[in-house]
């Protein structure tokens, strides 16, 4: 293969890439020891020293993944009665770019990516930058698979409902649209989305799952990824995928206000189709959710930066907030958002969890098969075949 | 190509489609409107917005209850200063450093992608890094229901080539069994200057294409395609920068003036709720191909005048817009709330003539490349237009540079009409004068400009006589296939006419079957003109009415070009 086509992973397809990496190795860790991960005691266990108002509030800046944003903005309000002296802001960031913006000096206090990937990566470069560890605290906040989530009128009126990245691959490639598909020309194509692979981790988590699906197997290896069946299957699905966004939250957002006009499917955190399955109602009809095989879990870290601007008050005051997030009032609220509680202790299939109350759309407790750690080697020409089939 | 290579190629591309669309007023009267009414505390710290005028109400409405709260940033309370502008041209004012506004809320993010663009290439940064949609609405085909129900509708769905159809028809809506309501005519704003404009012609060429998705240059340039959207195209009564306006004069003017329009969802809903009601029901068609969201994203502007306190401020105002209260508001106002929290519900619903349940799907954006040649493609297949421009050089025209000034921005507008217009070119002053009748601009262009950049100012007023001469010369015109209309400039009271004003009044008053009528656009230029006059002879034929200074006559010239 020549030099002009060869795929090549850009620095932030790089970076994705320690990320994955670093991440698998954690979620691995994190299940083999299934034990909530904190550097700091557990909430009560010991005193933590109160921030003292002092006329003005302590303000910190919460850098967060927007899938948390809906629990995050019930924490922020409900931590403020509680803690009238502390102040938080909550900055929207995606997972690289909360990464990338700490580097770069952007004064956040807290740092609640949508999956500890790229932790590794980062400590080292924060190293190399401050001499010192990033990290004053870290807690795992909770847990979320992918799942596809569908207008379940859309979902039900096809001929075969998909199961898997390749059935959509098949549904998206029909030329005459929902017309062929479903007998329903004004549907106009099938509209499937998924998040940027580049700009978000569930869009990389998204094209590691197809290729995972295209092969059939738990465990990627370089000649399935540079497979030229492969890469052309993936061209298809690409071109026909309608929508790519820097946001898995925004973009289901974007699927609910706009209705089946927008998406008929897209690919997303499991929190994220929970978080939206009531307000969905009544608007366009019913979701359904669906869970492709193979799966994968991402979790969600949150951080209190040890960096020169976060002052002893403002570590403190990011501590309160993250002890108020980890307390099983937060954790509980968090179930009630689509997560799975990092706090184990919280029980997922008691009464009012929407896993019991929505099951009736297709959510469920048990996973299908998880995948095996790719290599970094396989990510980055997954990564590269992928820029290089979109021209993204 | 190399991918890093196709990325350059298609962001100039796309600098060269913000260059040819945006460069000029768009979407709003030209002259911008008052910020919401309110004084400012006197240790206030003040920020801007500006925004699409259409969600003007709303926005206005909830800025009022922002600034009574006076939210607190360091310390001062925050009051925000909207500014309603079109979507083009508020992006253009904060590119060129022109309105130094805090955050901007244009109708759709095809703008923020493109000034972003823009912006990439001459800065090397964005202007607005990120954006939150504010609210929400569909562009639909707004249709009398009278008229919609005798195309089957609601029964049967109704798409574009049902309306080219119905406009290719040579006995219009008698073919509909509807021999009262004469030709079909339709109307939509400039694709060049207007969001829905541009959205409009895009859909015409999907439908003539036969898709809904992976548009390209060679399906614009198919012979059939071209034959779809001048058929629709030759139907339309005049273009124009503003969808709002479109709205006003298809609700007031009734089916005798427009059949149908492409305007936002809102539109529609606002005048089946207004008082008094339009004279039949409207009602929105969203094509069965597919159409376009109007989502209004709305993010503070990326430049060094947005300092710390004035972010913070702006992001409490965001903050304050996406909430309950105000997104029920909007929701009142006929939008889409872009909240998910607050459930669609009346009036957006088939008692103010919207589908809660549509849009059914939409179409592709296409690339900058293909929306440059779907603008070509227009430019060919418009409706052509015969313009009279009818200009004041009485004597008093001398003063304060105001005959150089008209003289540049005549000359602009002259430069901005199609070669495939016809100009008839009249001066006045104690008599009325034609310089040229009739003619082709694709051959006469360049002389018309001249005759304009020469122009002297002397004598007395005869405006009256002036205009009805130009009326009965248009009248005169055999063509039935094109646009007529009068641009007149005027810059002080008649003295001189033969002509009364309730004469001419009379003489160019299209009555109830107003949809071909000759339009005349006049110009109150400076503060001396007869403003209440000139309104009244524009009212009367359905067109607008405009008031310039030295200033701004250029952009008020550039604004009339767009009707055609």
């Amino acid at each position: 293969m020549s030099d002009d086509t060869a795929p090549k992973a850009t620095l932030l397809g790089k970076l994705v890439i320690l990320l994955v990496l670093a991440g698998c190795g954690y979620l691995a860790w994190h299940f083999l020891i299934a034990k909530p991960t904190s550097t700091e005691p557990a909430p009560g266990a010991a005193a933590p020293t109160r921030v003292q108002p002092s006329g003005t509030a302590t303000r910190i800046a919460v850098g967060y993944g927007t899938e948390k944003e809906r629990w995050l903005k019930w924490a922020v309000e409900e931590f403020a009665k509680t803690e009238p002296a502390i102040q938080v802001e909550l900055v929207a960031k995606g997972s690289l770019e909360g990464a990338q913006a700490l580097l770069a000096g952007e004064q956040l206090h807290l740092w609640a990516p949508a999956s500890s990937l790229y932790t590794a990566t980062f400590a080292a470069d924060w190293q190399v930058k401050h001499a010192a560890t990033p990290f004053a605290r870290s807690e795992t906040l909770a847990l979320t698979p992918m799942v596809c989530v569908w207008w379940a009128e859309r979902f039900a009126a096809l001929k075969k409902p998909p199961q898997t990245f390749r059935d959509i691959a098949t549904l998206i490639a029909e030329p005459t649209g929902w017309a062929g598909l479903a007998g329903k020309p004004e549907w106009g194509f099938l509209k499937f989305g998924h998040a940027h692979p580049n700009q978000s981790n569930s869009g990389l988590m998204s094209l590691v799952l197809m290729a995972h699906d295209y092969h059939q197997a738990r465990q990627l290896g370089m000649a399935q990824v540079m497979d030229a069946g492969f890469q052309t299957w993936l061209t298809a699905f690409e071109k026909g995928v309608a929508g790519l966004s820097h946001s898995t939250g925004a973009q289901m957002k974007e699927m609910v206000l706009k209705g089946p006009s927008a998406y008929d499917g897209l690919c997303v955190y499991e929190s994220v189709a929970i978080d939206f399955l009531r307000n969905a109602q009544g608007r366009w009809g019913d979701l359904r959710v669906t869970y492709p095989a193979p799966n994968a879990w991402n979790d969600n870290p949150a951080y209190v930066i040890a960096a020169p601007w976060n002052s002893p008050a403002q570590r403190e005051a990011a501590s309160r907030f993250l002890d108020f997030l980890m307390a099983p009032t937060a954790q509980r609220k968090a179930l009630d958002h689509g997560f799975r509680p990092g706090d184990p202790a919280v029980p997922i299939k008691e009464a009012g969890s929407p896993f019991i109350e929505l099951a009736k759309y297709g959510l469920r407790v048990d996973l299908p098969q998880v995948i095996e750690q790719p290599s970094g080697e396989v990510i980055a020409n997954l990564l590269a075949g992928w820029q290089r089939a979109v021209g993204r | 190509m190399l991918p890093g290579m196709k990325a350059i190629f298609v962001l100039i591309i796309v600098a060269i489609v913000i260059a040819m669309f945006w460069s000029g007023p768009s979407e709003a009267p030209v002259a911008p409107s008052e910020p919401a009414v309110q004084a400012a505390p006197a240790d206030a710290l003040t920020i801007r917005i500006v925004y699409g005028s259409e969600k003007q109400a709303w926005l206005e409405a909830v800025t009022t209850d922002f600034n009574a709260r006076r939210v607190q940033v360091a310390g001062k309370p925050v009051h925000v200063e909207a500014v309603a502008k079109g979507s083009g041209e508020l992006i253009d004012d904060v590119l060129a450093g022109r309105d130094q506004a805090d955050l901007v809320s244009p109708a759709s993010a095809a703008f923020i992608t493109l000034a972003n663009a823009q912006s990439r290439a001459a800065t090397g940064g964005d202007l607005v890094a990120k954006t939150e949609n504010v609210v929400l609405s569909p562009v639909v085909i707004a249709m009398w229901k009278p008229m919609a129900e005798a195309l089957g509708w609601p029964r049967e769905r109704i798409g574009w080539g049902d309306i080219l159809a119905l406009a290719q028809h040579p006995q219009g809506w008698a073919s509909k069994g509807q021999p009262q309501w004469g030709r079909f005519r339709f109307g939509h704003t400039h694709p060049e200057f207007s969001n829905s404009g541009l959205q409009t012609l895009l859909a015409e060429v999907y439908a003539g294409a036969g898709k809904q998705g992976g548009l390209t240059t060679a399906d614009v340039s198919a012979p059939a395609v071209a034959t779809f959207v001048q058929g629709i195209e030759r139907a339309v009564v005049h273009y124009g920068s503003s969808t709002g306006f479109f709205a006003k004069r298809m609700f007031a003017g009734g089916p005798g003036y427009l059949s149908a329009a492409v305007l936002y969802e809102n539109l529609v809903i606002e005048a089946n709720a207004a008082t008094p009601k339009p004279s039949f029901p409207v009602v929105a068609i969203y094509p069965k191909e597919g159409t376009f969201w109007s989502d209004h994203p709305t993010g503070i502007v990326e430049r060094p005048w947005v300092t710390g306190e004035r972010r913070q401020a702006a992001q409490a105002y965001l903050k304050f817009l996406l909430e309950r209260p105000q997104q029920e508001a909007a929701l009142r106002f006929g939008f889409r709330p872009a909240a998910v929290e607050v459930a669609v519900a009346a009036p957006i619903d088939a008692a103010h003539g919207a589908d809660p349940q549509e849009p059914s799907t939409t179409l592709e954006t296409p690339s900058a490349e293909v929306i440059a040649a779907a603008i070509t493609l227009w430019r060919s297949a418009k409706k052509p237009a015969h313009v009279a421009l009818v200009l004041d050089t009485s004597g008093s025209m001398e003063e304060d540079g105001k005959i150089a000034a008209a003289r540049d921005g005549a000359v602009e507008f002259l430069g901005l009409l199609n070669p495939g217009d016809r100009l008839s070119l009249m001066t006045f002053s104690s008599t009325p004068q034609w310089l040229g009748q009739n003619l082709p601009l694709a051959s006469a262009k360049a002389q018309s400009m001249a005759q304009v950049g020469g122009l002297i100012a002397s004598g007395k007023t005869a405006l009256n006589d002036a205009v009805l001469q130009a009326f009965t010369a248009l009248q005169a015109d055999p063509d039935q296939g094109a646009i007529k209309a009068i641009v007149v400039l005027s810059d002080g009271a008649d003295t001189t006419s033969t002509t009364t004003l309730e004469t001419l009044l009379t003489r160019i008053d299209p009555g109830p079957e107003s949809g071909g009528a000759i339009r005349i656009f006049t110009i109150a230029y400076g503060k001396d003109a007869a403003s209440d006059v000139l309104k009244r002879i524009a009212e009367t034929t359905q067109a607008k009415a405009y008031k310039g200074g030295t200033g701004d006559i250029r952009l008020v010239f550039r604004d009339i070009a767009t009707f055609f």
